[in-house]
């Protein structure tokens, strides 16, 4: 009986903190990264200064990431604290930024590209439509827009599995950055996404 | 009160507990994508991914901006001599050790000596040997295993990237 009370005792132990650590890591950067705006980024993503926690949500969300000197990663999954869904559409404006190259991304909950007929996942620093000033907009949405379209839509893994409040996420990667990005990443220039509505 | 201090003991142990499985996390998964990758292809060898689309799910956060080679090495029998062309966009060499930490790179855009039509030559050695023994450019691995990962810009034309990709090599150093 004794046995039997240890190791009910040690399994309820072994869940809880398996649930204490997915809820810690389903919040990615979010409680441990830097904010700027609605995104957010970890400066020691990738590289041996990183504590326990940031290795294992890098791990699990972002594995081999490439520390700031090459690349940093910005990530944003709710818009003034409403999480991204399919059924709402966004809009995201933004210019040049001090790095080799850029791109967004959008992820599914599930942490992979975003099945869609048209195979775009993501818009870079040359293949975004710009208009005369240099500026862009990207239409963020499950239906089709005219310009810049960035498609959302289910991920690819089983719905039953998601465990995240959001349904995709974006990825901002900012190659060679500039200093701005490397020393005060919680001001520097970044993307501004904004709700346009929902159905 | 037994009852209470029973919570109290599980409480505390699990948030104790989640540090220790965290600590281990990175190197489970590691381990899986070292043993899965290196089983599908070959150890100590380069191999160059397709174009990642939502099709590619061995590894989370793919970039379709990018085109990925990897080595998935173990030095158990001798370094390793890393070899590859450098194309003339964005182009990195990151090493990773098994617990997830990119322990070194190199990259086309920071470092001057590596630019488009130079060919980037490395000997990765293991945890226990000695760097003033090889000449060259050197890299040593805090760990016997781990994973090499090329990127290389397929924004635009992708062909130099993917060339530069399949002309990069990753083998044992040949004495001479």
């Amino acid at each position: 009986m004794k046995l039997f009370s240890w190791l009910f005792t040690a399994v309820l132990v072994v869940l809880l903190a398996c649930v204490l650590l997915a809820r810690t890591i389903s919040a990615g950067f979010g409680a441990m990264g830097v904010q700027n705006g609605d995104w957010v980024t970890n400066v020691s993503a990738g590289s041996a200064d990183a504590g326990v926690m940031l290795r294992a949500t890098v791990a699990v969300g972002g594995l081999l990431a490439s520390t700031r000197e090459d690349s940093i990663y910005y990530r944003l999954n709710n818009v003034a604290g409403e999480p991204l869904r399919l059924n709402c559409r966004y809009r995201i404006t933004g210019n040049d930024y001090d790095a080799d190259w850029w791109s967004i991304t959008a992820y599914g909950w599930d942490n992979f590209l975003i099945p869609n007929r048209l195979k775009r996942y993501a818009f870079n620093n040359e293949n975004i439509s710009r208009r005369e000033d240099g500026s862009w907009v990207i239409h963020l949405s499950a239906e089709e827009q005219s310009e810049n379209w960035l498609p959302t839509g289910p991920a690819g893994a089983p719905a039953w599995r998601q465990v995240t409040n959001y349904d995709f996420d974006l990825l901002l990667r900012l190659y060679t950055p500039g200093r701005a990005y490397i020393e005060t990443p919680v001001s520097a220039p970044l993307p501004k996404v904004t709700l346009e509505g929902c159905s | 009160m037994k009852f209470l201090s029973w919570c109290l003991g599980v409480f505390v142990s699990a948030w104790a507990g989640q540090y220790v499985l965290a600590f281990f996390l990175p190197n489970i998964i590691m381990e899986a994508l070292y043993q899965r990758g290196g089983d599908a292809n070959s150890y100590n060898s380069m191999v160059v991914a397709p174009s990642p689309d939502e099709t590619a799910r061995s590894v989370v956060r793919p970039s379709p901006d990018l085109s990925y080679a990897s080595c998935i090495y173990n030095l158990g029998a001798g370094p390793l001599r890393i070899e590859a062309p450098v194309p003339e966009r964005y182009w990195s060499m990151q090493f990773y050790q098994m617990n997830t930490d990119n322990y070194g790179g190199i990259t086309n855009q920071r470092d001057e000596q590596n630019r488009v039509g130079t060919i980037v030559n490395v000997t990765l050695i293991g945890p226990d040997s000695n760097p003033a023994d090889y000449s060259g450019e050197v890299v040593q691995s805090p760990t016997q295993r781990g994973i090499v990962l090329l990127r290389s810009s397929n924004i635009g034309d992708d062909r130099e990237s993917e060339d530069a990709l399949v002309q990069s090599r990753c083998g044992p150093v040949v004495a001479g």
